[in-house]
């Protein structure tokens, strides 16, 4: 590892997109950031506003027909090198709203998924692992 | 001839402007961090959390979007960080450093201060963007709201040293400090309180920091000019965001209360005091919400505006 990935490793920027999400995913984002007990900043992470300064990206929701082509517009927004996280079932098999005429997914017919964190909703712990996994497969990349 | 021109741009470059100030800025954003983190009991990024994430971002892809003005959107970075560089090396460390006098004075301070505003909403209307567009409008209407009263702070304070130093103005900040070391700070002459207040209230305006960072708002405009920045030039502009906090502070610092150790020690006296004002900034950012961007004008035009008249008229009314 050379001395920008080291660099690069400490601090990875998460952006977050709903693909249709319930929200309830969302919500457990939020929490793991917001709150105080599960702070991710101690790991450099930051969220931020503009997919182009992003560096993770958490992507919740079964990618529903009407907000595909805007997931892939944005997610082709964000400069490379980048990690993809799918955050919730919903991404990986459609969870509750599999086999609906509306679903386009599972996400990675899309996109390049790097790290799956299922449940419905995850719980932040398990959040929270996978953004550090994100982060090893970053810091390969960067 | 050649070694001032080579002393001169030392000083721009390497010390105190360019290199250093940079590197103080990002330190002191990092303790800000920490200490907002901590204040709201989190366990908070490491202390050189801008250097990593500065090191990031020169190594990411440059996105220039197709509606955006290639050459403005990134000459506008460099051109910013640029200004700061040199506004940083006429900010003189009390007891270690003065500027030299070629470097220019106050007023050119005062110029090269509002450039990164400018640049802010030159990036905001070249990247194209309708966010930008946004951060683009609040940052016009926010600068016009509290230039005024930083203009009167400045005004009051060499007004105020010339007429004690027998000139009618004293625009040199050299010697308003070095006559503050010789008769006391301004920041103990109760005659200089407002002065000293309205340039305290320009200070989270200029600086971006909650309740005023409504341009740069990330949850409401996506950060407005930078939205579509990404990489190097992001780089850049955090750079000239945090090399102006430096200066903003530095000047401050020098306007009111330079009084410190001659040498090295002047060095760490002049660190301690934007140690402190940092964390002073700190704790306001953590503490309040952001406001909207008309109660921010008005609030601009009403109360650092009549603070700053107040200074200057006592400025005036006592000689
Ligand atoms: S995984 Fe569950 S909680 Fe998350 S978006 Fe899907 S349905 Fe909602």
């Amino acid at each position: 590892m050379d001395f920008f990935s080291k660099a690069a490793r400490k601090s990875p920027w998460l952006y977050r997109i709903n693909a249709g999400s319930c929200n309830g995913c969302d919500v457990e984002l939020a929490t793991t950031a917001c709150i105080p007990r599960y702070d991710v900043e101690r790991l450099g992470c930051q969220y931020c506003g503009s997919p182009k300064h992003a560096d993770i990206v958490l992507i919740t929701g079964p990618l529903t027909a009407r907000v595909k082509d805007k997931v892939l517009r944005v997610y082709n927004e964000i400069p490379d090198p980048k990690v993809t996280v799918a955050v919730g079932i919903c991404p990986i098999s459609g969870g509750v709203f599999r086999e609906s005429y509306a679903i386009e997914g599972p996400i990675d017919r899309y996109l390049p998924v790097d790290v799956n964190v299922p449940g419905c909703p995850p719980r932040p712990q398990a959040i929270i692992e996978g953004i550090a996994k994100a982060i090893e497969i970053w810091a390969k990349r960067a | 001839m050649t070694t001032d021109t080579l002393r001169t741009l030392l000083t721009v470059l390497v010390f105190p402007g360019g290199l250093f100030a940079m590197a103080l800025g990002l330190a002191l954003k990092g303790v800000e961090r920490r200490a907002i983190a901590r204040l709201q009991r989190r366990v908070g990024p490491p202390l050189i959390q801008p250097f990593y994430d500065l090191i990031k971002l020169m190594r990411k892809r440059t996105l220039i979007p197709d509606t955006a003005n290639a050459f403005v959107f990134l000459a506008v970075p460099v051109a910013g960080l640029a200004s700061m560089a040199v506004a940083a090396s006429m900010i003189p460390i009390p007891g270690f450093y003065e500027p030299s006098t070629g470097l220019g004075n106050l007023i050119v301070l005062f110029y090269l201060i509002s450039i990164p505003a400018v640049s802010l909403m030159l990036a905001g209307s070249a990247s194209g963007s309708p966010y930008g567009a946004i951060g683009f409008s609040r940052e016009m209407a926010i600068v016009l709201a509290y230039e005024g009263p930083i203009l009167l702070s400045l005004v009051a304070v060499a007004l105020h040293a010339g007429a004690v130093t027998g000139q009618p103005i004293l625009l040199s900040l050299t010697e308003i400090v070095r006559y503050q070391q010789e008769h006391g700070a301004f920041l103990f002459d109760p005659w200089m309180w407002p002065a000293l207040l309205t340039y305290l209230c320009f200070i989270p305006a200029n600086l971006g920091i909650a309740p005023f960072d409504i341009p740069e708002a990330e949850s409401e405009v996506l950060e407005g000019p930078l939205v579509e920045y990404s990489g190097p030039p992001l780089g850049l502009m955090k750079l000239m965001s945090v090399t102006k906090s430096v200066v903003v502070l530095g000047l401050g610092i020098a306007l009111f209360f330079p009084n410190g150790p001659a040498g090295l020690a002047g060095l760490f006296i002049f660190l301690a005091k934007c140690l402190v004002l940092v964390l002073a900034v700190s704790v306001l950012k953590a503490a309040v919400g952001r406001m909207r961007i008309d109660q921010a004008v008005l609030f601009y035009l009403k109360w650092p505006e009549l603070l700053g008249f107040a200074g200057l008229a006592l400025v005036i009314a006592r000689f």
